[in-house]
């Protein structure tokens, strides 16, 4: 038998592997739609995001950030006529995701899109963002700053909600939410830096918590809108902790209930008819994983499924061109991009990081592999965002130059070990590389030739490395690579994505996998956190950018091109309002909400 | 008697020696720590990974010998005790996979069988009937390409032009739809299994039924004015049905190996997929588990047709 | 598929069994297939080939001659991105500049599929040269010696035979890695068990024929007899079953690239057909990608089944011995 102590360690353990594989968002195929997407929603890494239409296939539009919202949604929204009249109750929705859930439980499993999407039926989170990306409070009543210090906040709950088990919904639950995250081996490497190890929040009252932050984060409630924001009952969590199988059964406080989760992974949620927000309209909504994104949207197409998500590009292409279909289009999450180690030769030089650059053949990649659907990136910020930085270029599809820099470095340094693959970091006059990717993935096994191809013939010799995901992110952890096919980013405000990005990020596991710790990044990602002039924010993210761009660790390839899509008679999605009467966002990361979904038979 | 005790013990020591290999191919070319604590395994500086490690250790027997390792692993196994499935969050028992992946498989097994038997009789008997004519010579050459095929390139094809072009089926298998939809989801599948078997079924039956022609008391039947067909049904099928019988039984074996890449092309989660998955993501107990199954349901079948093959020849007794 | 790597963990005790196990026409040994039924005669057919044969080896002449020669051969290098038409997406329909057209990443698929073809056949050619190299020699030895050796040998072979065989070799491929060497050689091992088996058999066969006595009277020591007597005859019926055992490789080969796990770098026939067939929209708006390679691979297996098994009719190859 198993003492409690172990199975809490194999608990761990496993929660561990599966939430780092989800931590990661590693992508062999960056838009094959299969289980290899992942999310980064950790901790502070909350996210939020403006829908933005990608417009034509050319996918740029003009507009600014604030219309776009409205605009953009209305456009792709089949408005039949203004005849359809107001929501009523009834229904069950059945929805595609893209990849199977292992576990529901914010607190030891980092969920992937899949997981995110249903824990935002079953979960309130503590703090939501409006459509202007400002931070509402939702679950929580309010969350203020201490005397205007911005690393002292308190969180005020709202009274009388109960969680779907009749537990209370306090500060205490809050607590042990916290606390258990930030225990958590995996999870807790994005929290633990920002908090001291005693003392981190402290019990007012009832219901009332204080967070004790180490430095001032001016946005700090923007952390509480994501996975870290989702409350769960602490008497489920107490129980999951016992029995891990629990974990598929989720208890929180949000508009539906769990009801039951049957063989493949068909999850069903009820309305919950005391929900303390008013009531949904849905009756229940039934979760269907369907990995292949041809099937799903055939599923879609055929009437099966009444909703789905994509991230592939064929498949968003297609959606958009049927009539019937509502498209909510949102390309402010991730990006996808290669990322370079920079600890180990060869590209521990910056030469040779940037002869990786220019011999990217950028163009070709978003032409025929993203078939011109995605948008290209230069940086983490999409041209509409207020952080965009229009000087920040992301240099590729330069092979001459790749080829000078490669001739200097293997001149002087071509006789260095590269320890990944047990040769001299140059073999006549070109630089040995391993590239990695998760697989096996056939997009992934395009990208991985169109790279050769290109790099081939830029200077390097190129070994392939087509690892199992779970592999892949462990090499990308421990820092085992050369290069590797990545996606992340997806932060609604960029504060929350320094977790990958800072010096205190890296360690033997390290979330900042290129591990670069450059004191002047940090400086800047601080500054930012502590800031409330908009203005000065808008110049320090644009720095960091620059700073980015000029480490060459990362050679950004496209932003990711997510698709949230519903038949004609699913309507409501973006109607969500916050207590307080805000218009609240309607999806971010390929996600959505589903309180306000109702369906017009 | 002694025959059959040799026999049950060859194929137990045969179901020892393959648990043995894989269990100890998968443990010294893979790493069972990794695969239960995921990259903390690898961090040694941290003492709270340092405490994880040695209780996964402990709990996992991971730090006594590899021999050790599998006898108790063989003990487990033996009484029920799958294990646990390493890869999912919670771990539930191997044996819940089982219980929902193993249906699926032996369905489109059976389904496949039954199809191959149906088609290949009939089409046996009739080329039979008109042996060496062009008719018959031309079967011969469709049942060479219908075994050259590979199953993949088949169910490429297959799925083609009947999910894709003609849209007669439909493009995934969906676990939770009611039955009859399920089972209509198998067809193509099936049909994909079945074909090569039929052929093999068919090219063996028509030769054994040919040479039952030869025979004398055929020749009497047909002295006596029976007709032709009547001699093929009544006369010739019998006695050739034994072969048919024996080889039915050994191709199932084969088919086991063909529902795996099947499965993967039609995207059915059984058994095939389940240890694909498994391997990728080194699942110990996952693998094991499977592939002890399907090894033992090789070793049954040949038992099975050494016990028919037996009950015909008595020769074979005298080993 | 029933072929020779999946025949029955069978001994020597069932001819019949055998036969038909791994036969790919009639279980009876040594009459063809176009025997007259019901007149009574019992003559052998006179043992020919066949026009089909001699079809089937200019097939297989020529796709090896294609894919050794291919490096010289005037054609697109498969691994480049030929430019692409202004307006029009690859991948593009087979037409006059790419006869079998295009892939998604505007590469030519006819050279690709030449060039696919050179890891595959080289996949099937070791695995078999592997598998008669180290199968056929314990086959003989096993057939000769008799006795516990026999019994151990036999009894490795029901082992490998027992064991499903794709996933041994998934299981190999996954945990070592997916070089050439490794993918043939674990292919290899596969098909030691079914050539060794037929090795055992044909020396048992022989090893009881006068001539093999005749040489031991005369005093030739075993290592002797074995090379220059029993090795001539063996090797022939063997040589039959190469053109088998090498398309089941093949075949095989394609399916682990099918899974996704066969080489790495490089073009092989199952992965071009994975290529095409993983996402049903690239199948339905262009099935040139994988039915090229298809219609290849089926026609390079059709040959190599056919061609094998006329060579093992006419050298009247058993499979097992009583």
């Amino acid at each position: 038998m198993r003492t409690r102590s172990t199975r809490r360690a194999t608990k761990l353990g496993i929660a561990a592997l599966v939430s780092f594989s989800l931590i990661a968002a590693a992508c062999g195929g960056s838009d094959d739609d299969s289980s290899d997407s992942g999310d980064t929603e950790t901790t502070e890494a909350a996210d939020g995001s403006e829908s933005t239409e990608g417009g034509d296939d050319s996918g740029d539009t003009e507009t600014t950030e604030a219309e776009i919202q409205e605009d953009e949604i209305t456009q792709d929204t089949v408005a039949p006529d203004d005849a359809v009249g107001d929501p009523v109750p009834g229904g069950t929705l059945r929805y595609g995701l893209e990849a199977d859930v292992d576990g529901l439980n914010p607190t030891s499993s980092a969920l992937s899109s899949p997981g995110l999407m249903m824990s935002q039926a079953v979960f309130d989170s503590l703090v939501a963002y409006d459509v202007d990306g400002n931070y509402v409070p939702y679950l929580a009543e309010s969350v203020e700053p201490v005397d205007g210090d911005f690393s002292t906040w308190q969180l005020k709950l709202r009274e009388g909600i109960t969680f779907h088990d009749d537990t209370p919904v306090n500060a205490e639950a809050v607590q042990i939410n916290f606390e258990l995250q930030r225990a958590d081996p995996l999870v807790g490497l994005a929290v633990r830096p920002y908090y001291p190890e005693t003392e981190a929040t402290t019990l007012i009252d009832d219901l009332t918590i204080q967070y004790n932050l180490l430095e001032p984060n001016a946005q700090f409630p923007k952390a509480l809108t994501g996975q870290l924001g989702y409350l769960a009952s602490p008497t489920w969590v107490a129980a999951a902790t016992e029995d891990p199988t629990l974990n598929q059964q989720p208890v929180g406080s949000g508009p539906f209930v769990f009801d039951t989760r049957s063989a493949d992974s068909v999850t069903r949620f009820v309305r919950n008819e005391s929900w303390w927000n008013g009531s949904a309209f849905l009756d229940a909504i039934e979760f269907v994983p369907v990995t292949d994104p041809d099937s799903r949207s055939d599923l879609f197409l055929n009437g099966e499924l009444q909703a789905m998500q994509t991230s592939n590009p064929a498949t968003v292409e297609d959606l958009r061109s049927e009539e019937s279909v509502q498209n909510i289009i949102d390309e402010t999450g991730e990006e996808t991009f290669l990322m370079i180690n920079s600890t180990v030769p060869p590209f521990d030089d910056i030469r040779a990081r940037q002869a990786l650059t220019f011999a990217t053949p950028k163009q070709q990649y978003l032409d025929l592999i993203t078939l011109g659907v995605a948008r290209g990136a230069d940086q983490m910020f999409i041209p509409e965002s207020k952080f965009y930085n229009p000087d920040v270029v992301q240099e590729a599809d330069m092979p001459d130059e790749a080829l000078a820099l490669v001739a200097e470095y293997c001149a002087e340094r071509g006789s260095e070990e590269n320890t990944l693959l047990g040769t001299t970091t140059c073999s006549d006059g070109k630089i040995n590389i391993e590239y990695q990717w998760s697989g096996p993935s056939v997009v992934g096994t395009q990208t991985a030739d169109l790279m050769n191809q290109n790099w081939g013939n830029a200077g390097f010799n190129v070994t392939f490395d087509e690892l199992p995901q779970d592999d892949q992110i462990q090499d990308a952890a421990l820092g085992a690579f050369n290069v590797v096919l990545w996606r992340q980013f997806g932060a609604e405000d960029p504060v929350n994505d320094r977790v990958w990005l800072g010096c205190d990020n890296i360690g033997v596991i390290s979330l900042n996998w290129p591990k670069v710790c450059d004191e002047a990044r940090d400086t800047l990602m601080a500054q930012g956190a502590a800031s409330t002039d908009e203005a000065e924010r808008i110049g320090i993210y644009q720095e960091l950018s620059a700073n980015i761009n000029a480490a060459y660790t990362y050679v950004f390839l496209n932003h990711t091109i997510w698709d949230n899509a519903f038949d004609e008679n699913t309507l409501g999605v973006c109607d969500r309002v916050a207590p307080t009467g805000e218009q609240l966002l309607c999806v971010t990361n390929g996600r959505n909400w589903f309180d306000s979904i109702w369906i017009n038979e | 008697m002694r025959f059959w005790l040799q026999r049950l013990g060859a194929a137990i020591l045969l179901l020892l020696t393959v648990s043995a290999l894989t269990f100890g191919a998968m443990n010294i070319l893979g790493d069972p720590l990794f695969n239960i604590l995921g990259p903390i395994a690898g961090d040694t500086e941290n003492p709270e990974n340092i405490a994880l490690i040695e209780a996964a250790e402990a709990e996992y027997n991971l730090d006594k010998p590899l021999p050790v390792r599998w006898v108790i692993w063989l003990g487990d196994f033996v009484t029920g005790d799958f294990g646990v499935q390493f890869s999912e969050d919670g771990q539930p028992p191997v044996s819940d996979l089982i219980a929902e992946r193993l249906p699926r498989t032996l369905t489109l097994l059976v389904m496949a069988q039954l199809m191959a038997v149906f088609i290949s009789i009939p089409w046996a008997l009739w080329s039979a009937s008109k042996a060496n004519r062009p008719v018959d010579r031309a079967s011969t050459v469709l049942t060479f390409a219908m075994i050259a095929l590979p199953n993949f390139a088949l169910a490429v094809v297959l799925k083609y032009v009947f999910a894709i072009q003609l849209g007669w089926f439909p493009l995934a298998f969906t676990a939770n739809d009611p039955f009859w939809s399920r089972m209509w989801q198998m067809v193509l599948p099936a049909i994909t299994l079945a074909i090569p078997a039929a052929a093999v079924y068919q090219r063996l039956l028509r030769t054994d039924l040919i040479t039952t022609l030869q025979e004398d008391f055929i020749l009497t039947a047909r002295s006596k004015g029976v007709s032709r067909n009547a001699v093929l049904f009544k006369h010739a099928l019998r006695p050739s049905l034994f072969s048919f019988v024996t080889i039915f039984a050994i191709n199932t074996g084969a088919l086991i190996g063909g529902a795996l890449i099947v499965e993967n092309v039609f995207l059915i989660p059984g058994l095939g997929r389940a240890i694909v998955e498994a391997i990728l993501r080194e699942d110990f107990p996952v693998v094991l588990a499977i592939v002890m199954i399907v090894s033992a349901a090789f070793v049954i079948l040949n038992l099975l047709v050494d016990i028919i093959y037996s009950l015909i020849d008595p020769r074979v007794r005298a080993a | 598929m029933t072929d020779l790597t999946r025949s029955s963990g069978h001994d020597t005790d069932h001819p019949h069994l055998d036969d038909a196990a791994a036969s790919l026409v009639p279980a009876i040994a040594g009459i063809e297939s176009h025997e007259v039924p019901g007149d009574g005669t019992e003559v052998a057919a006179k043992r020919r080939v066949g026009w089909g044969f001699w079809v089937s080896v200019a097939w297989i002449a020529m796709v090896v001659l294609a894919a050794i020669l291919a490096p010289w051969l005037p054609i697109d290098d498969p691994e480049v991105t030929q430019p692409t038409r202004v307006g029009e997406r690859p991948p593009y329909p087979p037409g006059s500049e790419f006869w079998f057209g295009t892939d998604q990443l505007n590469r030519d698929m006819f050279s690709r599929t030449i060039w696919g073809a050179r890891t595959s056949l080289t996949v099937g050619f070791v695995a078999i040269a592997f598998g008669m190299l180290v199968g056929g020699t314990l086959g003989m030895l096993a057939g000769y010696f008799r006795g516990k050796f026999d019994q151990g040998v036999s009894f490795v072979f029901v082992v490998l035979l027992s064991f499903p065989a794709l996933v041994l070799a998934i299981l190999i491929t996954a945990l070592l890695d997916r070089s050439l060497f490794t993918i043939s050689v674990t292919l290899g091992i596969l098909s030691v068990a079914p050539v060794g088996r037929v090795a055992r058999a044909s020396t048992i066969s022989f090893a009881d024929r006068e001539f093999v006595l005749a040489s031991r009277t005369l005093g030739a020591k075993n290592p002797r007899i074995i090379v220059r007597e029993l090795l001539p005859n063996v090797v022939i019926p063997m040589s039959a079953l190469a053109l088998l055992g090498m398309a089941v490789a093949v075949v095989a080969e394609g399916g682990l690239a099918f899974l996704g796990l066969s080489v790495e770098k490089g073009s092989t026939w199952g992965k071009l057909i994975l290529n095409g067939a993983s996402s049903s929209r690239d199948l339905q708006e262009a099935p040139w990608m994988s039915f090229a390679p298809i219609i290849v691979l089926f026609l390079t297996v059709l040959a190599l089944n056919f061609a094998g098994d006329r060579l093992r009719d006419y050298f009247d190859v058993k499979e097992a011995a009583l």
